[in-house]
C-alpha cells in the first residue's frame, strides 16, 4: 500500500524515493495548495515550497546561509568555492569566475560540442536503440566539462568514475559508512588529480581554466593552489550530474509526448523555448538546502537557527500564483521566471554553460533521430535528489 | 516606453539580453546593461520580454 505524499496525517514529504522522482509534479500540487511550510521524512528540516517564499529565501543568504557543515558527506575536506561560502566572500571569487562563465564564452564551445555530440550518435543511431543515459547524457557534459577545463578528452572514464564515487557510491541501500568510505576515497583522488594538473599548469602556464585560476586575483592576492582546488571540485560536481539529468528528464518528456516533440523537429527555433519550458516543468535539481542563521517565523511556523531548510525548487516552478497555467507546457510561454537555476547570489554558476549544452544536444539529436519512443514494455527509472533518468531505452526506425 | 534595470538585483541569469538583445546588453560578468532608458517603439516587444522573464524581478518597465 503506498501513502500519498505527503503524507495526509504527519505532514511529511518524502523527497527521496522513486516514484517522487519519476513524477514529482502531483506531490509539489498537494504540497503547494496544503503546506506552505512542510517537514522532509528525512531529516526532518522545514521545507519552503512557494515561489514567493523560496525565492525571497535564495536572494537572503545572510538567513539561509550555503555554509554547511556537511561538506564531509560529499567526499570534500573543505567547503567547495563558491557554492558552500555565502557572500560577501562568495561574491569576490564569482568576480573571477562569471567572466569565464558567460554566455558570450559558452557558446565559443559550440562547435566542439556540436561534434561531439555527433560523434556518440554515430556511434548507435544505426542500431535502433539505445540506453540514453549511458549512451549519451552522462558522456556528452563530461566532454563538455574536459573541453571547458583544458583536460585531455582521454580523461573521460577517469572523471565519470570519480564523480560517480562521489554522487553515487556503489554499496548496498542504506550502507551510509560504506558510502562515506567510497566518497571519501574518490575525494582524495579527485584533490590529488587537480593538485598535479596545478603543479604542472603552474611550470608551465596554458591559457585554460586553471591556468586562467592561477593568473587571477582577489584584491591583489593571487588565489592559493587550495583555493583553485576547492573550486575544481565544485566544477567537477556540479556540471555534470545536473546536465546528465536535465537531458535524459527531457527526452524521456518527449519521448512520452510525440505532439510537443514534432512541434521541435518541425521548428528547431522553438528548441531554446522548449529548454527554459522543461526546465521549469522537469526541474530536474528539485530542491537545495540551506541552513538558518537567525530565529525566524515564516507562515505561523517557527523555524530555529541551526535548522537545515529544504528550498523545493521544483514547486516553486509549478506555483499558479507566480505562473500562468503551470500545468501546461508551453514552448513559447511569455512570462517563464522560472528558478531551475536558483535565484539571488548563489544563481548556477554554469547556467549559461548547461543551455548551450542542452540546446546544442536537442538540435543534434532531432535532426538525427526525430522519431523515437521509450522501448515498448520498459519503463524509464529516475533517481531521487537530482532526477538522473539512469535507465532510458529508447528505440527508432532505422530505415530512413 | 522606458526601461529600467536595478542592477542590485541583477545576477546574470542572462534571460534578458538572449531574449531581447537590442535593448539588453551584456557585460563581462554576464550581467545586463542598458545603452539608453528610451525604449524605441520597434523594440518595445524585446523589452516586455526582458521584463517578463527575469527572475529577479530587477527589470521594470515605464509607459509614457
Amino acid at each position: 500500500m503506498t501513502v500519498e505524499n505527503p503524507n495526509p496525517e504527519t505532514g511529511e514529504i518524502n523527497l527521496v524515493d522513486r516514484e517522487f522522482a519519476a513524477a514529482p509534479q502531483p506531490v509539489y500540487r498537494r504540497v503547494l495548495s496544503r503546506c506552505p511550510i512542510a517537514r522532509s521524512s528525512f531529516g526532518a528540516g522545514p521545507v519552503l515550497s512557494r515561489y514567493e517564499d523560496v525565492i525571497w529565501a535564495l536572494r537572503h543568504p545572510e538567513i539561509f546561509s550555503s555554509e554547511m557543515e556537511v561538506q564531509m558527506a560529499l567526499g570534500t575536506e573543505r567547503p567547495m568555492i563558491p557554492q558552500q561560502i555565502d557572500p560577501p566572500a562568495q561574491t569576490r571569487y564569482r568576480k573571477i569566475l562569471d567572466p569565464r562563465f558567460s554566455r558570450r564564452r559558452m557558446a565559443e564551445l559550440i562547435p566542439q560540442l556540436r561534434s561531439q555530440a555527433n560523434a556518440l550518435i554515430d556511434r548507435f543511431i544505426d542500431a535502433g536503440e539505445c540506453e540514453f543515459d549511458g549512451a549519451f547524457a552522462i558522456p556528452l557534459p563530461c566532454t563538455a566539462f574536459l573541453s571547458l577545463m583544458g583536460l585531455p578528452q582521454k580523461d573521460l572514464d577517469l572523471f565519470l568514475e570519480l564523480k560517480n564515487g562521489i554522487i553515487r557510491p556503489q554499496v548496498d541501500p542504506g550502507d551510509v559508512e560504506g558510502a562515506t568510505r567510497v566518497r571519501s576515497t574518490s575525494g582524495k583522488r579527485i584533490y590529488a588529480y587537480f593538485e598535479a594538473v596545478i603543479d604542472e599548469r603552474a611550470a608551465q602556464p596554458r591559457d585554460d581554466m586553471i591556468g586562467y585560476l592561477l593568473g587571477a586575483e582577489i584584491d591583489g592576492n593571487k588565489l592559493s593552489h587550495t583555493e583553485i582546488l576547492d573550486i575544481c571540485f565544485l566544477l567537477l560536481l556540479a556540471g555534470l550530474d545536473t546536465v546528465t539529468s536535465t537531458l535524459g528528464c527531457n527526452i524521456a518528456y518527449l519521448a512520452a509526448n510525440p505532439e510537443h516533440r514534432r512541434r521541435l523537429v518541425a521548428d528547431p527555433t522553438l528548441i531554446p523555448g522548449a529548454v527554459e519550458e522543461l526546465l521549469r516543468w522537469e526541474t530536474p535539481v528539485t530542491c537545495v538546502p540551506r541552513v538558518i542563521k537567525q530565529d525566524l517565523t515564516l507562515h505561523d511556523v517557527a523555524i530555529k537557527k541551526g535548522e537545515v531548510v529544504t528550498l523545493l525548487l521544483g514547486a516553486s516552478n509549478l506555483d499558479e500564483s507566480e505562473f500562468v497555467d503551470p500545468e501546461r507546457i508551453d514552448f513559447e510561454r511569455k512570462r517563464n521566471r522560472h528558478i531551475a537555476f536558483g535565484a539571488g547570489a548563489h544563481r548556477c554558476l554554469g547556467s549559461h554553460l548547461a543551455r548551450m549544452e542542452l540546446e546544442v544536444a536537442l538540435e543534434e539529436w532531432h535532426r538525427r533521430i526525430p522519431e523515437y519512443r521509450i522501448k515498448p514494455g520498459e519503463t524509464p527509472r529516475y533517481s531521487p535528489g537530482i532526477r538522473e533518468v539512469q535507465y532510458l531505452p529508447l528505440v527508432w526506425n532505422t530505415q530512413r | 516606453m522606458k526601461v529600467l534595470v536595478d542592477s542590485a538585483l541583477c545576477v546574470g541569469h542572462g534571460r534578458c539580453y538572449v531574449l531581447g538583445p537590442e535593448v539588453f546588453r551584456e557585460d563581462e560578468r554576464g550581467r545586463c546593461w542598458i545603452d539608453s532608458h528610451q525604449v524605441p517603439r520597434e523594440l518595445e516587444d524585446q523589452a516586455r520580454l526582458g521584463e517578463a522573464n527575469c527572475p529577479e524581478n530587477a527589470i521594470r518597465l515605464e509607459t509614457q
